[in-house]
């Protein structure tokens, strides 16, 4: 049994059924015993995974949202699965429904990027890297097909493909030739590694004797990205040695959560002085110097900006509809964005 | 999105209510079994998803089996599909009720709509009782000539499940090679890929018994087949792909073209956005490639980015699954990494399981150039607040130092891990410290200087203090206050609950006593009488032993308790480099994640459906000559195969594949079915193998060699074999390490055998005519590795045998072991007449 398939298969079902049910708990799943049935039974058979196509799957039984609710009052036809088989099943493209139709085309792909980054105690940048993804929201008719190409794809280290790329153009010219699945989708992601700065830094201090350690932490903007940090937030674990904690900062809002989490957020950093958290933590009795030091993590976004530098040259079809909308967006946030003091 | 609104009104299934509410739903739906109202479906659904629910929840709703299946005459297809739900799970224990679902679902079987048909056929298949089979086989028949393919696909499962059910129904209805016929001509993958599966478990399932379902097993993994499947390969779903290229694996290709080929063919899938297919596919080349060493290693470089990703994204079980194998790889080569190091650095909110890991990588990957960084990281995970990772990491430091030779800097960071007044970071660093010390003894200097300054007072773990003990008594001529620390310990001799402590203590005294004799002379007697007073058995011993030895000549104790010691050079590896082979054999399984080979976890029945062990307690002589058909084919490929590749294999396989495809050996069950079997075969065969072995018959009439234990081994015929030795794989293997080497020959293999031999299962049974049994096997041309055993038919006497044949060299080298020495040269001699015969027809 490969380890992996077990587990991409029940991420693949967990996936499925929140996007089903609108949430995946206990209680969602007790009210909706028959949708679960419904697609597990579609799903593995016998131990062998069969449709796992969220868009098939759809087809196939519908989801109990309130429009098809409503629908089902209106017309009276009660049943939530369509009458048919799904055309998919049969056809080529197994990931796109059949022939779908829409007054408005639109398409919209944003690039997502996270930054894990780890700085160590003496401020050094140790690991910084990017893992990106390209989603994709389509509404087209038919069967469109697409072309993406990126103004300086070398800068990928290692990208995996949705299915639906074709992988001969991107060998040969880094283009991404696609038909899309409709609706959401995740049409690739991608890794960029070494990274020489990060856009925020983050400045930890803490200095203990007797009993006592003072904690000093100063976060500013080290190389404006050029759009504002939006939701800077700071957090760490006070180590269980410590009794109490007293925190101040000049800027934004602190707080100590029951579970020793202290959280600093932030917000954006205002432009006529650096955002500071200062206070002391009382150290248990006996102890008079702090051993174990907290790990920072640090949460941002950035609207507007891939910080790999990736950039979208542009989008084609090879039919262009009557009627097209195409839109791009980015956005970088930190993933494991960590500080050590 | 809102629940929906039904939930609401039923009451909450999480509450399991009386027999009140069941009884008061088998009303209901008897009212509404009759009734052909408008809206009576709806109210039908309700009644049914109560029910749904409270047999999810485990409220026994058997009893409504009956006005169920009433009111399962509908047309909605989500009542449909209720119902078949309910039945599947009730049919089992009320085998006679689901007599009246077999013909509504016979009937639905026949619905114009697919999926309904389709649905109903996998219901009729799951019902799972033995005696509808005969309803089945119809509806199955049918299904698979179905038009669509959603049905088809049902099917062919289905068909899976009836063999499970009664395989001789399955395998008489002849649809084994109506899957066949589907798998090669169907045009829906999905079709395609169900036959695949169920075709490799019905045949391997069926290979035990019949030899034309093992060369249908074969035929699997041939060429036509695999390319037919390789070159659909991206029509396939994800999962069939994940089950294409495990197929992959198993297919040997004919010459290097071929494996570039398939290579070109797969590359695209490294960068398909399922984990599992990535793995799959890294295992085909990694296999593909193992005999040539210089692309295995661009295979390596190949796969190295999309491994890394793997382990960097996606859910912290998944890191942790690739990690495994990450380890695996890097422990055969590990530069592949060494620059990639900070890909395993620890993230401060990773589980520790997938930390504990990566900790393992980061020791294994580090070599010269990256050293200095990786101990800097890990220094910093010393202070985490996670302590098991925190001992972890210095564990990790001390692995790196113990292999490296520039330990300069890693010491000074150990020594300032004994300064940091943690008690668990400085048990740990003197735990390492002691073993750094016994490699490297020049660093004693250093060491102790900072180890002196350590209170015992401080150390109380066992493992730390004991070490501490250990560097008091080695060095003590260099540390001054060690006597007295020493003597302090000592006195507190009764407070020390641990023996390990107290038996180091001892010993540390003793060697202090011979160094600073004036000063410890004291602590020494206090120490032997406490000891020898003390109640644990190992301890007292220990103590009585250095009295009585002083006793007797205190310059002999000397030389007992303080010799000169040579530094270890290499500390004992906990993994056989065997069992490291097998694991990567079974690469992409989790082998690889439990870190131990597959036979060590599974039973004997569950293990892979090409495992060729299984099907060697059931060979049949009289199928012999039908095998000899695939032989002969296999030798044509064979031969082809040897003419290209000859001696890059060679070179290759030998060292680096030789023995790693041990089978399995057998447990205990198995191996009596198989001596009864043999048993039988023999009592029929007994003519033709008398035929063939003139000693073995010879020896039926003259019983005197066995009489005389001490008979000089002359190359006698009189040995007599039992036929249905029997001997169990742990006995076995308990014995083999036992027992030494009675004789190692080598004999020259005639060219007739040598073409004979293309798979192990051939000479077994050979050898089995011969009364010498395989215990385990392995190897692929041309090398091959067997255990045998025999025993003597008289007595319980075995004979143990190693035997690694080349064919390539026309070779066979043999060591046997025997429970009785002064027969093994008789026994060598039956045993090569009996290989030499071999492939002579």
């Amino acid at each position: 049994m490969p380890p992996l398939m077990g587990i991409e298969f029940l991420c693949r079902v967990a996936d499925v059924l929140s996007e089903y049910l609108g949430g995946l708990n206990e209680d969602v799943i007790k009210d909706n015993f028959v949708i679960v049935y419904e697609l597990l039974d579609e799903m593995i058979d016998n131990g062998f995974p069969l449709t796992t196509e969220p868009n098939i799957l759809r087809e196939m039984i519908a989801p109990p949202n309130i429009v098809s609710k409503v629908l089902s009052v209106v017309t009276g036809n009660s049943s939530n699965v369509s009458d048919t088989l799904p055309g998919a099943t049969g056809s080529c493209v197994p990931w796109r429904a059949a022939d779908p139709k829409y007054a408005n085309n639109e398409v919209y792909v944003d690039l997502v990027e996270e930054m894990d980054a780890v700085i160590n105690r003496d401020g050094v940048l140790v690991k910084c890297e990017i893992y990106g993804e390209v989603q994709v929201n389509s509404h087209l008719s038919g069967l469109p097909d697409l072309t993406l190409s990126f103004a300086n794809p070398s800068i990928l280290d290692d990208v995996r493909f949705h299915p639906c790329v074709r992988f001969r153009p991107w060998e040969s010219h880094q283009l991404l030739s696609f038909v899309p699945p409709d609706g959401e989708f995740k049409l690739m992601s991608y890794r960029v590694k070494k990274l020489k700065s990060t856009p925020i830094y983050v400045k930890p201090q803490l200095t203990s004797d007797a009993g006592k350690c003072r904690v000093n932490v100063l976060v500013g903007i080290k190389n404006d990205p050029g759009k504002t940090i939006d939701s800077i937030t700071l957090q760490f674990q006070l180590p269980p040695c410590i009794l109490s904690a007293d925190l101040t900062s000049n800027h934004g809002t602190v707080n100590i959560l029951s579970n020793k989490i202290c959280s600093w957020s932030i917000g954006r950093i205002p432009k006529d002085k650096a955002p500071s958290l200062t206070g002391t933590l009382v150290l248990e009795t006996e102890l008079e110097r702090l051993h174990v030091f907290p790990t920072f993590r640090v949460g941002f976004r950035i609207m507007g900006v891939a910080l790999s530098g990736l950039q979208i040259d542009k989008l084609d079809l090879k039919t262009v509809p009557n009627r097209l909308y195409k839109g791009f967006r980015a956005l970088t946030r930190a993933g494991e964005f960590e500080v050590r003091s | 999105m809102a629940p929906p609104a039904q939930s609401q009104r039923s009451p909450s299934p999480s509450q399991p209510s009386g027999k009140s509410e069941v009884s008061d739903l088998k009303l209901q739906l008897r009212q509404l079994a009759g009734s052909r109202a408008p809206g009576v479906d709806d109210s039908k659904r309700e009644l049914f998803k109560k029910v749904i629910s409270y047999m999810t929840v485990g409220i026994d709703v058997s009893s409504l089996f009956g006005e169920m299946v009433m009111c399962s005459a509908t047309s909605d297809i989500v009542l449909k599909k209720m119902c078949y739900l309910y039945v599947g799970n009730y049919a089992k224990v009320n085998p006679d009720l689901a007599l009246l679902t077999i013909n509504f679902l016979q009937r639905d079987c026949n619905d114009e709509d697919p999926m309904i048909r389709g649905l109903a056929l996998r219901s009729l298949c799951s019902l799972r009782v033995a005696n509808f089979v005969e309803y089945l086989v119809g509806p199955l028949g049918s299904g698979l000539k179905d038009s669509n393919s959603y049905v088809r696909m049902v099917a062919v499962i289905g068909v899976l499940k009836l063999y499970h059910i009664s395989a001789s129904t399955c395998v008489d209805a002849d649809f084994p090679s109506i899957l066949k016929h589907l798998m090669l001509n169907d045009s829906d993958t999905q079709v395609v890929a169900n036959c695949l599966s169920a075709l490799q478990e019905i045949w391997s399932a069926e290979a035990s018994t019949s030899e034309e379902a093992s060369r249908e097993r074969e035929a699997l993994i041939s060429k036509p087949v695999i390319y037919y499947l390789l070159n659909r390969i991206r029509e396939f779903s994800e999962w069939a792909q994940c089950l294409v290229l495990e197929l992959v694996t198993k297919y040997v290709p004919s010459d290097s073209s071929e494996i570039f080929d398939i290579m070109n063919l797969l590359e695209d899938r490294l960068q398909h956005a399922n984990g599992a297919v990535v793995l799959a596919t890294i295992k085909v080349f990694l296999h593909l490639t193992l005999s040539m060493t210089d692309v295995h290693q661009q295979v390596y470089e190949r796969i190295k980015a999309p491994l890394l990703t793997l382990v960097s994204s996606g859910s912290p079980e998944q890191s942790y699954a690739v990690l495994s194998h990450l380890h695996l790889l890097v422990m055969r080569a590990p530069y592949i990494f060494s620059s990639d190091y900070k890909h395993f650095y620890c993230q401060y909110n990773e589980p520790s399981y997938v930390k504990r890991l990566k900790l393992e990588m980061l020791t294994a990957v580090a070599n010269e150039s990256n050293t200095y960084e990786i101990v800097t990281e890990l220094c910093e995970y010393a202070a985490n607040v996670d302590i098991p990772i925190a001992r972890e990491s210095i564990r990790a430091v001390g692995k790196i130092a113990l292999q490296q030779y520039d330990v300069n800097a890693i010491v000074d960071r150990l020594l300032q891990f004994l300064e940091m007044e943690k008690d668990y970071v400085t048990a740990e660093a003197l735990v390492l410290v002691k073993d750094l010390l016994r490699k490297y003894p020049q660093w004693s200097h250093d060491c102790i200087a900072v180890v002196g300054n350590i209170s015992s007072k401080n150390v109380q773990e066992p493992k730390a203090k004991a070490a501490l003990i250990w560097m008091l008594g080695e060095y003590s001529q260099d540390m001054q206050d060690a006597p007295y620390i020493l003597e302090s310990l000592v006195e507190n001799w009764d407070e020390e609950h641990s023996a390990e402590v107290r038996l180091h203590l001892l010993t540390a005294v003793m060697k202090c006593f011979f160094k600073r004799p004036p000063e410890t002379q004291n602590a020494l007697g206090t120490a032997l009488a406490a000891g020898i007073a003390d109640f644990h058995q190992d301890v007292h011993d220990r103590a009585l032993f250095y009295y009585r030895i002083l006793q007797y000549n205190v310059s002999v104790a000397e030389r007992v308790v303080n010799p000169p010691k040579q530094a270890v050079s290499v500390f004992a590896d906990t993994q056989s480099s065997e069992i490291k082979d097998r694991i990567f054999d079974e690469f992409n399984s989790l082998s690889v994640v439990y870190q131990k080979p597959s036979y060590m976890f599974t039973d004997k029945e569950h293990r892979g459906p090409f495992e060729f062990s299984d099907e060697l307690g059931n060979l049949s002589i009289g199928g012999e000559a039908a095998d000899n058909v695939v032989s002969a084919q296999r030798v044509e490929e064979n031969d082809k195969d040897l003419l290209l590749t000859t001696s890059e294999k060679e070179e290759t396989r030998g060292s680096s594949n030789n023995g790693s495809a041990y089978t399995a050996p057998y447990d205990g069950s198995s191996t009596s079915v198989f001596a009864l079997q043999t048993h039988i075969e023999s009592a029929i065969s007994n003519p033709t193998a008398a035929d063939h072995s003139p000693q073995a018959s010879l020896a039926i009439d003259d019983l005197l060699g066995l009489g005389l234990p001490a008979a000089p081994a002359p190359p006698s015929p009189q040995l007599k074999l039992n036929t249905t030795a029997a001997l169990d794989p742990s006995t076995f293997q308990h014995k083999w390490r036992q027992l030494p080497v009675a004789l190692s020959q080598e004999y020259s293999v005639s060219p007739q055998g040598v073409a004979a031999l293309t798979a192990p299962q051939a000479l077994l049974r050979h050898m089995q005519s011969h009364s010498i049994h395989c215990i385990a096997s392995g190897g692929q041309s041309p090398n091959f590795k067997f255990f045998f055993f025999a025993q003597k038919a008289e007595e319980a006497s075995n004979y143990l045998v190693e035997c690694i044949i080349s064919t390539s060299s026309a070779k066979a080298q043999i060591k046997i072991k025997a429970d009785d020495q002064s027969t093994s040269q008789a026994f060598s001699t039956l045993f090569q007449s009996a290989l030499s015969k071999f492939g002579i027809p």
